[in-house]
């Protein structure tokens, strides 16, 4: 049985599919997008998270750390922090573990339409254990939110066992893609070419930062990738906030984006409509 | 909203009718404060003194008259007849008659004036004459007022009612007003509107039929209503601003077993939506073939982060009354409290907030002296049943001798206090009490931590209770233990949630059979009211891992400070107790960040979590949109808000994790969406 890494796992997650869903978030990503607001989903290893802000100071976590210079997520600071600022994030599961977890809620998810999604961090990135709880979840729906970045066969079986895929489209010029995500394009174009031409619901959406991809090349790009596509649900569009930084600070990182992150951003919806496509802007 | 309703509530928001009120004429307390004057009189003459001493107010483009002047109540004996009553009596609360539904619908129907027919010479019937009269005085004043002032509709509208039966909507909605604005100028408090949508209806769907009023114009008049009971509110006795009991119960079945859900009931939940008052509060009476869309516009209020609509569950509350004895029609008939006990409008002089039962408490004083004697779980569960049992008795008999101020006027919305010349002070059909249930899930966690840590042997009861003596300290490791690795309810985890079930249980074993001096029975609840704070003050360090100084959770709902899954397990493991067993009130909550419902369709998704709940047989509901000065709040104490969860960005954090200037940054978002 395959075993996997979760770092969160979240009911009622409003924002990532119809109806009523729990989305587990898998950890590991192979991009580095300059924008990721979550840090803690990047290394697929457990890893100490520290509320900093609640943080009071008081000392405690250090006389019990037994490797000060190197944190090894022993996790022995846990118990000795009074207020619980501390936790290890990454959890290992075997799918059968995590398939009971999510099952128990079937009634809830069939009353209301909704299922199960995974997102991350980059969900392909444990695709073989993902697939094999999709296999223990039945009828159940189920959706994934992924960055596109995978080997084809990974992304093919997804496709395959897969109700809904939500596809991050970053940015359409393959020279800034590497730029800002780290990563080359160049599966994700194709990746996002197979949905279109196939049959599973999908649903592109487009992460809009400001300097980055707020042009109209990237909203035309982003329209023509989905234009004739059959099964494309709809456009989403996530506009950035600055408040992306937010966990940094919890994994002992700085956050620095590379852009001006209070700039206001600029959409060229009429692309979709020019091209009948339906889109939604997140707020 | 009409210009005109736009134009009074703005007047009425910046205050400015307080310019109105002046403090009671001196002396007038010398009145009816005399050595020969029983009490019942006393309060009819008191009520009479406070009426006759307003001034009729009308403001402009008033629709629905009756603004109160009078700054004060000075009380109906003096300091020293109070404290002899007091040391011979119990008193509940401030003494006058409270927390009751009066049925408004009937005296409404009926007008005032055939009741005075059917008073004799009594003392009773004496005192509820004056009352009748002192109220239809009034409304003569402000007739003479409204024509002096050309308001022809309005002069019109109180020449009829409340002295004859209302014919029209704005007749009706006129006459609850002075009926209600009179109940609290006899010194009552807490008494509800009740069940609104239905004693109303009649008279909207007439009007409407016949022209009367259009959908528009009806509207217009109910709005203008609403915003009276938010007009003296201020005046009012309450624990807090806002906490005054004028709540209506909206939908529901009927009596004859119908589904109440009308016309009115819609109109009433648009209204408070555009509104955005406090009052009236709105209870939601619900069931498992209530259309998701009665659902939905529920959600739309909680949206606005009104903490209303409250739901009941007619599928659990209406066979749990019956069991308690209640009649069939009753049961179908009943009516929210103040804050959430179920009471029956018009029949029951019922106190469902008499006394509490601390769970936790009483949990915490059985491991603490009897863990290290019980061999196993059974043994120390048998141990709390019997103290349950004993704490239930000693809160019983702690009220007896009840003394409650007597209410003439107030009677004569009472079934049987007219035809036995009878006050409500001393009872109706229904004279049943009610304890409220505290501290119910940190008892549950408490019991499941010590079977998961002391009864497998991992952990010596003394060990454990001497980390309790020590409030943990320099035992982290036990209570991380205790705290985050034991079951909690709330996670739908059977191991914690059974004991729940078991507790609840055995408090409605409990209170079975127990009759109070009334003659009435003893209910069990699952509310806390106030006495959660008490409780907890009480409360040293607890075997779930909780430290001392830590509050209990209100009402019904998981302990404060631990990792809960989500919503959907929250409901489903407070729906697992057979909650027909203690209706006595006290609501599951649920707090949402305002950011939830940034979507369109998560209008759709928190009414399906509402109907997850209804269909799973719990009983009440209450949902709460997070507004800032909770996030304030958490700031300040992130102890107490671990599970608060707010939408950042394309992903939701929680609150206390995030660094203060990205907590700034939400709060600031939160001012914006105010």
């Amino acid at each position: 049985m395959k075993t996997g890494i979760v770092f969160d796992i979240k009911e009622f997650a409003v924002f990532d599919g119809p109806g009523i869903r729990t989305t587990v978030f898998m950890k590991g990503c192979p991009l580095r997008c300059t924008w990721c607001h979550n840090p803690e989903g990047l290394s697929p290893e457990p890893q100490l998270m520290v509320s900093t802000a609640a943080c009071t100071h008081c000392g405690a976590c250090r006389a019990v750390c037994p490797s000060p210079d190197r944190c090894t997520a022993c996790g022995k600071c846990i118990p000795a922090c009074r207020g619980g600022f501390r936790k290890i994030s990454g959890q290992r599961f075997t799918s059968e573990e995590l398939a009971k977890r999510l099952i128990k809620d079937r009634d809830v998810y069939e009353m209301s339409g909704g299922g199960v999604t995974f997102s991350g961090g980059e969900p392909l990135m444990q695709w073989e254990f993902v697939s094999e709880v999709f296999a223990r979840l039945g009828g159940v729906h189920k959706a994934i939110e992924t960055s596109g970045f995978s080997a084809d066969g990974v992304f093919s079986s997804a496709m395959r066992e897969t109700d809904l895929i939500m596809l991050d489209w970053k940015v359409s010029d393959p020279a800034l893609h590497k730029k800002y995500t780290g990563a080359s394009q160049e599966p994700i174009r194709r990746h996002a070419e197979m949905l279109a031409l196939g049959s599973t619901p999908f649903i592109l959406r487009l992460p809009i930062i400001p300097e980055v991809n707020d042009k109209r090349a990237h909203f035309e790009a982003a329209a023509e990738l989905v234009a004739h596509a059959k099964a494309l649900v709809r456009v989403e569009i996530l506009p950035y906030q600055p408040a992306a930084g937010a966990k940094y600070a919890m994994v002992g990182r700085e956050y620095r984006p590379g852009f001006d992150e209070k700039k206001p951003l600029k959409y060229f919806t009429e692309v979709f409509d020019e091209r009948n496509i339906p889109y939604r802007i997140f707020k | 909203m009409t210009e005109r309703i736009r134009l009074l509530k703005a007047f009425q928001w910046e205050r400015k009718h307080h310019a109105y009120r002046h403090p009671v004429p001196e002396g007038i307390e010398d009145g009816y404060r005399k050595a020969e004057y029983t009490d019942v009189m006393r309060s009819a003459l008191r009520l009479k003194a406070a009426l006759d001493s307003e001034t009729p107010v009308l403001l402009d483009g008033e629709m629905i008259a009756f603004t109160r002047t009078l700054k004060n109540l000075p009380a109906i004996f003096t300091d020293a007849e109070w404290e002899k009553i007091k040391s011979e009596h119990y008193i509940h609360e401030l003494g006058n008659v409270s927390n009751l539904s009066p049925d408004y619908g009937r005296i409404i129907k009926s007008g005032l004036l055939p009741l005075l027919e059917r008073l004799n010479d009594s003392e009773e019937h004496r005192a509820m004459r004056i009352g009748i009269n002192s109220v239809l005085g009034l409304a003569e004043r402000y007739a003479q007022e409204a024509r002096r002032r050309g308001l022809t509709e309005l002069a019109e509208t109180l020449k009829r009612v409340p002295a004859y039966g209302a014919r029209t909507f704005r007749e009706a909605l006129q006459s609850l007003r002075i009926l209600h604005y009179a109940m609290w100028c006899e010194g009552d408090y807490h008494n509800t509107l009740g069940r609104f949508d239905q004693y109303m209806m009649p008279y909207l769907e007439s009007d409407l039929a016949q022209g009367r009023e259009t959908p528009e114009s009806a509207f217009e008049l109910l709005e203008a209503f609403f915003l009276s009971c938010n007009r003296d509110s201020d005046l009012y006795p309450g624990m807090q601003q806002g906490d005054n009991g004028q709540s209506i119960v909206l939908g529901g079945m009927t009596p004859e077993g119908g589904d109440g859900f009308n016309l009115l009931s819609e109109m009433c939940l648009k209204a408070c939506g555009e509104l955005k008052l406090i009052d009236p509060k709105i209870n939601l009476r619900v069931n498992k073939d209530t259309p998701l869309r009665v659902f939905e516009l529920g959600t739309q209020l909680t949206k606005l982060g009104l903490g209303f609509p409250q739901y009941e569950n007619d599928d659990t509350a209406i066979p749990a009354l019956e069991r308690l004895g209640y009649a069939r029609e009753d049961a179908r008939n009943y009516a929210m409290a103040a804050c959430w006990e179920f009471i029956i409008p018009g029949r029951g002089m019922e106190i469902p907030n008499i006394g509490a039962l601390p769970f936790a408490n009483t949990v915490d004083a059985v491991i603490r002296e009897k863990l290290t004697s019980c061999a196993d779980i059974e043994e120390l569960k048998a141990a709390a049943e019997k103290e349950i049992y004993r704490r239930v008795r000693e809160a019983v008999q702690a009220c007896s001798n009840l003394y409650v101020i007597p209410s003439p006027y107030l009677s004569l919305f009472f079934d049987g206090c007219v035809e036995n010349s009878k006050d409500i002070s001393l009872g109706c059909t229904y004279n049943n009490w009610g304890l409220h249930g505290t501290g119910l899930a940190p008892a549950a966690d408490m019991l499941a931590a010590v079977e998961q840590t002391v009864f497998t042997g991992s952990v010596k009861a003394e060990e454990l209770l001497s980390a309790m003596k020590a409030n943990f300290e320099g035992y982290d490791e036990l209570r991380d233990l205790l705290k985050n690795r034991c079951p909690k309810m709330g996670n739908d985890d059977d191991a914690a949630d059974k004991y729940a079930c078991w507790l609840l249980e055995v408090f409605s074993k409990a209170v079975e059979g127990l009759k109070n001096e009334r003659g009435g029975i003893v209910r069990a609840g699952t509310g806390s009211a106030m006495y959660y704070i008490f409780h907890a003050n009480e409360l040293g360090a607890t075997a779930d891992g909780r430290v001392q100084g830590v509050p209990l959770p209100a009402n019904y709902a998981p302990s404060l400070n631990i990792k809960l899954n989500g919503p959907v397990s929250l409901i489903k493991s407070f729906t697992k107790p057979d909650l027909t067993r203690t209706i006595n009130g006290g609501p599951l909550t649920i707090e949402f960040s305002e950011s939830v419902f940034t979507q369109s369709d998560s209008i759709t998704k928190v009414a399906q979590l509402v109907q997850l709940f209804v269909k799973r047989g719990g009983h009440q509901l209450q949902l709460n949109t997070v507004n800032r000065e909770r996030l304030l709040d958490a700031q300040q104490h992130p102890e107490n808000y671990r599970n608060l969860i707010v939408r950042v960005w394309g992903w939701s954090g929680y609150f206390v994790e995030l660094d203060k200037c990205y907590q700034d940054h939400i709060i600031r978002r939160a001012e914006l969406l105010i």
